[in-house]
């Protein structure tokens, strides 16, 4: 089961990303649908991030799904004094996770304790909806033995 | 490639010990300056060409950083400026510092200029003025890559690469601290600094308050108010003027590949910064090497980046940067003097414009830490963000 976290109380200074910029709106519209889309090059096959324009080279690249695992690449673990957006979720667990397909994302992690946290750690996709048109692709350890729990 | 290169060839051994930068000035630093930065700019700027022994009417150039949007035409105007042929602001923050030198170099190489000013007036010494603290809603382009998932202090995204590399390479916080130490030994030699008769040692070094863990209060470099300049022309007037001549032996600007504007990292396989591909520009114009340089002002908004720098100049190996530290090396006395009038982390912090003067102090012998025999002086911009570097040496 894939986590889906609901914000039901947005802070109204949350810096939301422009979802609707060109070249990064098929991303936003992918993590609405709770789908992790990357660029990929249809010719050679290598996964690009952070996004280009689609007509790089002569329109190369297309928008493909990726497997919504990583490992953790490096992460910094947030203390005061901090945005206020992000206070409630201090010690905020920010993350660089090398997908499995290569590239590295900065994201967060959700149901987590910093003291959970190390190098290589496994982890999956999980989602946080923050309001109807921005949905965050954020990251929990990959636990197998949690998940078999979470499905019986 | 090859036409490019003899262009980038000719213009760099036009600038190499051909330009020359004349005069410093700046307005002592403060918490709470309590005056526009178009005032203190231009305060600046006349200290520098009083240091040179030039008036306003002798400008012609000007550069600057991007970042705080200051009228080139409201400071000639303040200066006497008679007319103003060139000009040029330069954006990443402190990835700008060298190159404003970098530009205005290019400007008296190529005649576009003879005497070129570059300043650096910030006031951000009031919490309300930092740039992250002012985020709102929309965040767009770049930004929307890192900042919706609350990675946007800059402690945290350098912590990202400082704390890969202490997994990487076994740097340690006490590696951190050996550079917090000697800028702060440094800021104590200097009465302008900041941190002037606030000694610091391992033991306070490692009981800082987190910031954003692996990094704590003593990695992160102060917020100040204050406005340099420097005065930048031809080896050819310099030698008419007050000062002995501080040459401009070589400039870089980098971006690296595929960038981002502050939190890129997707380069392989080191996630190294952009400092790499500003070292291999850098030294590529440069006939002399790391060996050679006497001092080094590595930019030092966070400790993480002087060990990176270290690295990425060429001092040491990949992931030797940390042991590097070790002895006291960084400090006067040590192998390489590095920030010795406290850098960004104890005297002040002006997007690394201070690492220029000092460089400058150096050369001529009259740093307040001052470095024996120093003949070469490198100085670098901020690394993450698109960045510069230059080597200035004595005749």
């Amino acid at each position: 089961m894939t986590t889906i976290v609901r914000e039901t109380n947005l802070h109204p200074d949350y810096p939301l990303p422009a979802v609707d910029h060109p070249v990064t709106a098929p991303f936003w519209r992918a993590c609405r649908e709770q789908r992790l889309m990357l660029q990929r090059d249809r010719e050679s096959g290598a996964w690009h991030w952070p996004p280009k324009p689609g007509r790089w080279k002569g329109g190369r690249l297309t928008w493909a799904e990726v497997s919504g695992h990583g490992r953790i690449h490096t992460w910094v673990v947030g203390a005061e004094p901090f945005l206020p957006a992000f206070r409630e979720l201090l010690p905020h667990l920010m993350v660089v996770v090398q997908l499995d397909e290569g590239p590295r994302m900065v994201g967060h992690m959700v149901g987590t304790k910093p003291e959970e946290m190390r190098f290589d750690l496994p982890v999956r996709i999980a989602w946080k909806v923050l309001n109807e048109s921005v949905t965050l692709p954020v990251w929990e350890p990959d636990r197998p033995a949690e998940r078999v729990s979470a499905t019986t | 490639m090859a036409p490019a290169q003899s262009i980038d060839g000719d213009l760099f051994a036009r600038i190499r010990d051909r330009v020359a930068i004349v005069g410093i000035g700046l307005v002592p630093f403060a918490k709470d300056i309590g005056r526009p930065i178009s005032d203190t700019a231009i305060e600046a700027i006349e200290l520098a060409l009083a240091d040179a022994g030039l008036e306003g009417e002798d400008v012609d150039g000007m550069s600057m950083f991007e970042m705080e949007r200051t009228h080139e035409v409201t400071i000639a105007r303040g200066l006497g400026v008679r007319n103003l042929r060139w000009w040029d602001k330069i954006s990443y923050g402190g990835g700008a510092s060298c190159a404003t030198v970098m530009h205005a170099a290019a400007a008296v190489a190529t005649g576009l200029a003879e005497v070129v000013v570059c300043h650096r007036a910030r006031n951000r010494g009031s919490a309300a003025s930092r740039p992250w603290a002012q985020e709102r809603e929309r965040v767009e382009d770049d930004k929307a890559l890192h900042v919706p998932w609350g990675l946007i202090r800059p402690v945290d995204v350098i912590g990202m690469w400082a704390h890969r590399h202490m997994h990487e390479y076994g740097t340690r916080r006490e590696h951190f601290g050996n550079v917090a130490i000697a800028a702060r030994k440094h800021a104590n030699m200097n009465p302008l600094a900041m941190m002037n008769g606030r000694p610091l040692d391992m033991e306070t070094y490692l009981a800082g308050r987190v910031i954003g863990y692996p990094l704590t209060l003593y990695d992160c470099c102060l917020e100040t108010d204050g406005a340099l300049a420097c005065v930048v022309t031809s080896i050819e007037r310099a030698r008419d003027l007050r000062q002995k001549p501080v040459l401009v032996h070589a400039v870089a600007q980098a971006s690296g590949p595929n960038p981002v504007h502050l939190a890129n990292y997707n380069n392989t396989p080191e996630m190294v910064t952009t400092a790499v591909f500003c070292a291999e520009q850098l030294w590529a114009r440069s006939e002399i090497g790391p060996r050679d340089i006497d001092c080094a002002q590595i930019y030092d908004a966070f400790t993480p980046l002087v060990i990176s720098g270290l690295e990425d100049y060429g001092f040491c190996k990949r992931g030797e940067g940390g042991p590097f530290t070790e002895g006291g090396r960084l400090e006067l006395g040590g192998e390489l003097p590095t920030l010795t009038s406290g850098g960004g982390l104890s005297e002040a912090y002006v997007h690394g414009f201070n690492l220029i003067l000092e460089a400058v102090r150096q050369v001529r012998g009259t740093s307040t830490a001052q470095v024996e025999d120093c003949r070469n002086v490198l100085v670098t911009g901020a690394s993450g963000v698109a960045t510069s570097a230059m080597v200035v040496r004595g005749e």
